[in-house]
């Protein structure tokens, strides 16, 4: 208590010893849940910005709002194949590096990622996987592949995750191919195992398959990392596994607005979540890993040695990230949609 | 002659607000929708000015029209099944309730008070294998083993009526309160039959009510995607889905509108249907 | 609740056991099918564990956590504001054009009417896209006024509706009867029609306002900076899954609207819905 008052008094004569305060405000526009209130308070004590953090549900209607221009946000808060819409659209500006203090603290693998090559419009935050979970109490042996959603012994107790990029991932693993793939012949055998699979499946659902899969509802869902996180601590019978085929990762970062009315407070609040510190204070509370490699050894051991929170590099190396393919993208959606209308 | 003037005054004054309501916010970007309908797209989404009639041509794939009637069966199921729980609930708070009648208006939104999804959640609670239902039926000896309900239509249907019913009841307790008991009092003094008073008197002058319920649920069902895809799987692609799917995840804008704009000509009829039947109605007094 | 209403003459106990009995059990296990769910809710507000869903044990911790949320306290606050001032705006206009349009003659009437239902056969995420696309166009900036317009839109088709229906089955006798005794036409609309009309408007607030607190999809549209709504951030929790602390800010809210109803409402409502009655 004291200590935190000390703070705000020492952070009060500094911004009066910088002459007169005056009020700045920093909009962001985030995913919910990923970055923990905690640090947001922390950044206003310490700077005097104020803080509005509105959230959203998907990045499809994300950028469908962000679309028509005028938000009046200042950051943006897009998954990868997000960024890259983004960016085609005009809607997020090139950074500049040197006003990022804290850059360099950023994981190597995380510096050049496929769908924004050199972070040059987007500094990646927190990432996790997609794999698959399961409950102990409905399989026999350890679940490890793509294959177990295939697998008529698992009939009416399977859930795919309703979102067409990510029911292509084991769609196109599982087939030995890249989830990544531009080429028409494999996305069409893809869509035809999806077809093929749609009879032993209970539902599309990527909203309450956390809540499915611990009540034993459901045996094996299609899954999110971060979204199992919570049924895995309360209910020991839920495993996460990233599947032996790949699985993907996703990184969430930070974008400035073209538009944005104060890039300044945007680039201040970016120095700030890449110190090691406030990284490791965001994956403690939100439980989801950080590009800050440094932020891991300030975490408690349970949590840093959480392989659902962070696989090892060989798993990280073998997995895809979901990126948007441009053109190929209306194989996907004719294939989609074919999947979503068969009996 | 000033007293015409004057009512038309008053006529235009209570008309103009929701003139200029649905002129600036409906009409307006009715037409943009349109407009959208006939243009083309690039493949990240942007809406490309120019004309073509593809996206309308696109629609008459055999899929689109399988969910136009995978929808059109939902909404006819919910609408028919809202009506037979909902009239004699209304009937009942109308006439039978006495005090309690807003207090049971209002139980029946509170389930509204919380949000949707955690309202769907309990849903998951009481149908799931695990759940009360089933529990419940072991219990009693009535199942050997849980049934799997999630995923089935009946769970859909389940929740499109939970979500519709008070929807339902509303319009019809409106239209049965201020009918004058003397009359139906009046029916039975004359020695009508509790059914005969009731089809002769109540039900037809409840139909506005009645109308004015099956558009609510008709319509906005047409349009449902949440309720299918938590309950039912969303293994069944119906417009909701598809209008939203289009829109947000494929990002094609143009054929998003293209099918907005041809269930809106399809709602239209249906409206237009409903506003005949209403008049004539209204005509009948 | 099984008060029998006011006795009646006649063989009224025929319509009563037959009619009125089924119409009583059925609202009966409509109200248990409505309600049991909220019964479901209520108790995982009190679950320890993380879930909506799976039962772990008992505890408060949830209302604390509630209670502390910035973000939800927040969040309540803008859905309370859109709820009530468009819930108001959305029944005053659908009031004075449903009156219009059932009392008056004028060009257009049925054209009206049937606009007056146009937003609830678009679906709502095409007129959500389709106004965020004007209103930028028209560099309106998005907030309050934009999501109070989005949410009028949603509820004036069921306010002019409910309101239409009502006046339509009101009985033109009892304005006549009021004229024949002297009274003005703006004395005959406040003393004789309007207070049959108030339970319709009643009717059509609560709904409206019920509708706009529960809304999404033109939430999602229209909302602006620092203008989320409940709906909105609660969605925004699936990603890392839904806690009890919903529930709990559910239960706080049913605990508030019960309040509310007894002791407001169970006061003056009943009276004014009397009035009408004979």
């Amino acid at each position: 208590m004291t200590k935190s008052n000390l703070f705000l008094a020492a952070s009060a004569i500094a911004l009066l010893a910088a002459g007169p305060a005056l009020a700045e405000d920093l909009r962001i526009y985030g995913w919910s849940g990923e970055m923990p209130d905690e640090v947001l308070a922390d950044f206003e004590g310490e700077t005097g910005i104020t803080v509005t953090f509105d959230t959203f549900d998907s990045n499809e209607s994300m950028i469908a709002k962000l679309d028509a221009g005028g938000s009046g946000y200042d950051l943006v808060n897009p998954s990868q194949y997000a960024v890259q819409i983004l960016i085609n659209r005009g809607r997020i500006a090139e950074l500049d590096h040197s006003k990022i203090e804290t850059y360099d603290n950023i994981g190597p693998s995380f510096r050049n990622v496929s769908y924004d090559p050199g972070n040059r419009y987007s500094i990646p935050y927190v990432w996790g996987t997609t794999g698959l979970a399961y409950n102990k109490t409905c399989v026999d042996a350890p679940i490890t592949s793509w294959k177990s959603l295939f697998d008529e012994k698992y009939k009416g107790r399977i859930y795919m995750l309703d979102n067409m990029l990510a029911a292509y991932i084991a769609g196109l693993q599982v087939n030995g191919f890249s989830a990544n793939t531009s080429d028409p012949a494999e996305i069409e055998k893809a869509t035809e195992t999806l077809i093929a699979q749609k009879p032993l499946l209970a539902g599309y659902n990527s909203t309450n398959f956390a809540d499915l899969v611990s009540s034993g509802e459901a045996c094996i869902v299609e899954s999110w990392s971060s979204s199992v996180l919570q049924a895995i601590k309360d209910n020991p019978d839920v495993v996460y596994v990233l599947p032996e085929e790949g699985g993907t990762m996703w990184i969430d970062g930070y974008s400035v607005l073209t538009d944005a009315p104060n890039p300044d407070a945007a680039y201040k609040f970016l120095s700030y979540i890449l110190r090691p510190e406030v990284a490791a204070k965001t994956t403690e509370l939100s439980q989801t890993a950080t590009v800050v490699t440094a932020s891991r050894a300030l975490l408690p051991a349970d949590l840093a040695n959480n392989s659902a929170v962070f696989p090892d590099e060989k798993t990280i190396a073998n997995a895809d990230f979901i990126l948007d393919l441009g053109d190929a993208m209306k194989f996907y959606q004719d294939g989609w949609t074919r999947v979503k209308a068969a009996q | 002659m000033r007293r015409a003037l004057r009512e038309r005054i008053e006529t235009g004054a209570m008309l103009a607000p929701s003139v200029v309501l649905l002129t600036l916010f409906v009409l307006v970007p009715l037409c943009v929708v349109a407009a959208f309908s006939f243009a083309l797209r690039d493949p990240y989404g942007a809406v490309l000015p120019g004309f073509t009639l593809d996206n309308y041509r696109d629609l008459f794939q055999s899929v689109y029209l399988l969910v136009f009637a995978n929808s059109f069966k939902l909404a006819a199921t919910t609408t028919l099944l809202c009506l037979l729980v909902g009239y004699p609930v209304a009937y009942f708070i109308a006439f039978k309730a006495g005090r309690a009648a807003p207090a049971l208006l209002l139980l029946l939104l509170i389930p509204f008070w919380i949000n949707f999804l955690i309202r769907i959640s309990a849903w998951v609670v009481l149908l799931g294998r695990g759940g009360l239902i089933n529990q419940g039926a072991m219990a009693l000896g009535l199942l050997d083993t849980p049934v799997g309900m999630l995923g089935t239509y009946g769970a859909t249907l389940v929740g499109m009526v939970y979500a519709f019913l008070p929807i339902t009841v509303f319009p019809i307790y409106a239209a049965l309160t201020p009918i004058d008991r003397r009359l139906v009092e009046a029916g039975a003094d004359l020695g009508a039959g509790p059914a005969e008073t009731f089809l002769r008197i109540t039900l037809p002058l409840s139909l506005p009510g009645v109308l004015a319920a099956a558009l609510f649920v008709f319509v906005p069902s047409m349009g449902v995607f949440a309720i299918p895809v938590l309950l039912g799987g969303g293994k069944e692609i119906i417009l909701g889905n598809l209008i939203v799917q289009l829109f947000l995840e494929f990002r094609n804008i143009p054929l998003g509108a293209a099918v907005s704009i041809l269930l809106l000509a399809f709602s239209g009829v249906g409206i237009l249907l409903y506003m005949r039947a209403l008049g004539r109605v209204e005509a009948m007094k | 609740m099984s008060a029998t209403g006011t006795a009646r003459r006649g063989p009224g106990w025929i319509t009563r056991t037959f009619v009125h009995g089924i119409s009583g059990w059925l609202t009966l296990l409509t109200f248990i099918f409505m309600l049991a769910p909220i019964v479901v809710l209520i108790a995982f507000a009190f679950n320890s564990g993380r879930s909506t869903v799976v039962w772990t044990g008992f505890s408060l911790d949830w209302f604390a956590k509630v209670w502390s949320n910035r973000h939800i306290a927040r969040a309540l606050n803008v859905s309370l504001v859109v709820a009530i001032a468009s819930a108001a705006i959305a029944t005053a206009i659908g009031a004075l054009a449903a009156i219009a349009i059932t009392r008056r003659q004028f060009p257009g009437r049925d054209v009206l009417g049937a606009a007056l239902a146009a937003p609830l056969v678009l679906p709502e995420i095409v007129l959500g896209v389709a106004l965020l696309v004007f209103m930028s166009y028209a560099g309106v900036s998005l907030g309050y006024r934009t999501m109070i317009v989005g949410h009028v839109l949603v509820s004036v088709p069921f306010a002019t509706l409910i309101v239409r229906a009502a006046a339509s089955s009101l009985d033109p006798q009892l304005e006549h009867a009021a004229a024949d005794l002297g009274a003005n036409e703006w004395q005959t609309f406040r003393m004789v029609t309007l207070p049959q009309l108030m339970p319709a408007l009643f009717t059509s607030f609560i709904l409206a306002a019920t509708l706009s607190f529960d809304n999404l999809v033109m939430s999602t549209f229209t909302s602006g900076v620092g203008t989320t709504t409940l709906p909105l951030r609660i969605y925004s929790m699936l990603k890392l899954g839904i806690t009890p602390e919903i529930n709990a800010l559910g239960t706080l809210l049913v605990l508030a609207n019960v309040t509310i109803l007894f002791l407001v409402m169970g006061r003056y409502l009943p009276l004014m819905l009397k009035t009408n009655r004979r």
